[in-house]
């Protein structure tokens, strides 16, 4: 771990703290929601704008060791969700065309029963991902050089593996 | 009694209400609020029960953020 | 040899390259691209590539240019042919379909827990009408293609069910019109010669477990009172006879089997492959344990590291090479999944693809007509946790099922474009993930590749097929191209109905 994230452990509670300029709001939420079936999480600011996070055991006392690996895991996930935070906004493009048509492949097109019942008066499909928005729809609050950007997976440069 | 501070700039203060609805059954709780946070006040008959309650109420309220921020995405 | 980038550093030019991954593989650096057409180059070959200085009219420039990799002589239309090959399996919808006709199991195997129930229990049979209500929904795939696979448990213990799907299926396709198959996956131990018959004279296509040589098997798999590993063999070797009487292809109708490596299978990579050859069985699948099914008190005592597992898989496909250069047929399955992968033909393994088959290539249909989005979701779901879980053959639509928020984030995060690690990494054009997994090890659908173990695994293995290549052996290329060449078993679909 390095000096972005400090840990503490007292009163069989793993306690540290994450500076929110390194890593994105985004990423943190990611990395707590994946933690909150086994411990409990709780989250704060302290005086200088660090998040401090705090991870007890759901079930009995933990030792050190335990409380340890989780502080440990906690930062990989973070520092994985931030990465793939960056990555989606990068590929979202690409990421998205593949997922419709997966999912339309997967759906098939609309049967005649579909087509009667559908009913022309409801809001908007129900889209968590807004897979059925068009790109301007759903970036629009976007500069129009930022939503032009090449995806990066397509860009044609050397990257390290 | 527990004093839980969510911080307005982590938790969505309707995703603590919400929590707290969950666990009224099982706490007293009382909601206030400062400038920078939501605050639960909560107390239960015993202590080890507070606590509990306490720490599950944390981690509704945080994945209802979580969850919030996800269907706002 | 060690790549020295650094010193190439202030040497690099980025303008003549199209966009590329790269990757030290034994004495030669891979390079890889978007569409998944790759070299293998010498490290001086590399210099030149990266630093934009590969000379025109030389072969290596033409190998490049062939493999698109310069910017100016990008063919647009080929990498989209060779991605399109990739992913147009994506499109035609679930072609796999689990049926899992009991939960009953009369063997008890070490790393199977949670998936099988006593004999006795007879609750977890599946109903005719949950069969028929499954099929009803199985032939609403848009796929023209389907497979209906009976599982369990043990599906010979819920023989009726079978027999009354498949007369079932067989008559909604009359309408469906779907080119059907049959297989079932089966430990042979209840098999009789009634069984048999029918499941030959429908086209069934059977698939066994064969652990290893006997006291592997034997002490894996205990059926009470009888040896697991002769009750296979026996009818391995009889059905294998039956296809041959009925004048098939010896060499292409065959029983599969399937292998779960274990700790005890490790040092035993010759034995496993020489009972698969006694046995006449042409492929091998080495596959590693996987978490699901089973306790973590089984885990310890099953599991091992993955770099173990990866030395058994290269000494184990060494001999089978070996084998091979003697005139015996026998391959590996994984690797000729990757192989045909680099080769340029997709097989679409539903597990090795991204995204991965999960929801959109395969569903599950458990005996109580819950649908998951695969077996490993399905299991999960025997232990307490239904993340996987997709609906019900009663209340849920086709659709409902394969648009379920859980589907589409499972091919959102499968999806190794948007996976930190895969997005860098130069196997990326031919790997999968599987979000079960991920979400068993790490909590989340989108695990995290650098610690995973069937990263590790994939890595491993594509590294050593790499490396086997950039030797340049022309006996050992053929003998990966024979593996790549896939010839249909026909015999096996349903004949028309229509
Ligand atoms: S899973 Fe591992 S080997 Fe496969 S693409 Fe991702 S990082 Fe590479």
């Amino acid at each position: 771990m390095n000096h972005t994230i400090t840990t503490q452990l007292s009163n069989g509670t793993a306690t540290f703290s994450v500076d929110p300029s390194l890593y994105p709001l985004d990423a943190l939420y990611g990395a707590a929601y994946i933690f909150i079936d086994r411990c409990f999480v709780f989250l704060d600011k302290d005086e200088a704008g660090r998040v401090v996070v705090s991870l007890s055991p759901k079930k009995g006392p933990a030792d050190e060791p335990t409380l340890q690996s989780w502080a440990g895991e906690f930062g990989n996930e973070l520092l994985s969700c931030a990465w793939r935070h960056q990555i989606s906004a990068q590929n979202r493009q690409v990421l998205e065309q593949v997922t419709s048509l997966a999912l339309a492949g997967a759906m098939g097109p609309p049967s005649l029963d579909d087509l009667s019942n559908f009913d022309f008066s409801s809001q908007p499909l129900e889209d968590p991902l807004g897979i059925a928005m068009s790109w301007e729809e759903k970036y629009k609050k976007k500069t129009p050089a930022a939503a032009a950007g090449t995806p990066a997976v397509a860009a044609p440069e050397a990257v390290k593996p | 009694m527990t004093r839980l501070a969510f911080h307005k700039s982590l938790y969505a203060g309707k995703a603590v209400d919400e929590a707290v609805k969950l666990f009224a059954t099982h706490a007293t709780c009382e909601l206030s609020e400062t400038e920078a946070a939501w605050v639960v006040q909560l107390s239960a008959p015993d202590a080890r029960k507070e606590l509990r309650v306490a720490r599950e109420l944390g981690n509704f309220a945080l994945g209802l953020t979580v969850q919030s921020r996800q269907e706002a995405a | 040899m060690n790549l020295q980038l650094p010193a190439l550093a202030p040497r690099l030019d980025v303008t003549t390259q199209a966009f590329f991954r790269f990757r030290q593989v034994g004495k030669k650096v891979l390079i890889t691209n978007y569409e998944g057409f790759w070299a293998l180059l010498t490290p001086e070959e590399f210099e030149r590539y990266a630093t934009g200085t590969v000379q025109p009219g030389t072969p290596l420039h033409q190998r490049l240019t062939d493999n698109n990799f310069f910017k100016a002589t990008y063919d647009t239309r080929k990498a989209a042919d060779r991605l399109w090959q990739r992913r147009q399996a994506l499109t035609q919808g679930p072609n796999l379909h689990l049926l899992i006709v009991t939960l009953r199991c009369n063997e008890s195997c070490v790393y199977c827990h949670a998936s099988r129930a006593g004999m006795d229990q007879v609750e977890t049979d599946m109903s005719r009408e949950t069969a028929e209500r499954s099929i009803d929904l199985i032939l609403q795939s848009p796929n023209p293609n389907l497979t209906i696979e009976f599982q369990g448990g043990e599906p010979l213990v819920a023989f009726d069910v079978v027999k009354h799907a498949i007369a079932y299926a067989n008559e909604k396709n009359k309408t469906a019109g779907k080119q059907l198959e049959f297989t079932m996956v089966t430990n042979m131990s209840l098999m009789d010669e009634e069984k048999l018959e029918y499941l030959l004279a429908n086209r069934v296509q059977l698939c066994t477990s064969v652990d290893g040589p006997e006291h592997l098997h034997d002490g894996q798999r205990k059926l009470p009172g009888a040896s697991a590993h002769m009750a296979a063999t026996k009818w391995i070797k009889r059905i294998n006879q039956a296809y041959a009487d009925r004048g098939l292809d010896p060499t292409l109708y065959r029983v599969e089997a399937l292998l779960t490596t274990t700790r005890d299978s490790l040092p035993l990579w010759k034995e496993i492959v020489d009972t698969y050859v006694d046995l006449g069985c042409r492929a091998l699948f080495l596959r590693p344990v996987d978490p699901f099914g089973w306790v973590d008190k089984t885990a310890r005592r099953v599991e091992y590291p993955r770099e173990d597992f990866l030395e058994y898989y290269r000494n184990a496909v060494d001999y089978m090479v070996e084998l091979n250069l003697k005139g015996v047929q026998v391959l590996e399955r994984y690797a000729a999944i990757f192989l045909s992968k680099f080769f340029g033909n997709d097989p679409n393994f539903l597990d090795l693809r991204s995204p991965a088959g999960a929801g959109i290539g395969c569903l599950a249909f458990n005996y109580d007509g819950k649908v998951f989005t695969c077996d490993e979701g399905r299991m999960l779901h025997e232990m307490g946790d239904s993340s996987f879980l997709l609906g019900n053959v009663t209340g849920s639509s086709f659709k409902d099922i394969v648009s379920h928020p859980t589907v589409r984030s499972m091919v959102l995060a499968s999806n190794l474009d948007g996976q930190p690690d895969c997005i860098n990494c130069t196997y990326n054009p031919y790997c999968g993930t599987q979000s079960t997994h991920n979400h068993k090890k790490f909590g989340s659908v989108f695990g995290r590749a650098r610690e995973s173990t069937i990263c590790a695994v994939h890595k491993g293995i594509q590294d050593y097929l790499f490396e086997r290549i950039s030797t340049d052996d022309p006996k050992v290329l053929d003998i990966f191209q024979k593996w790549t060449t896939s010839r249909p078993r026909t015999h096996f679909l349903q004949p028309p109905t229509a």
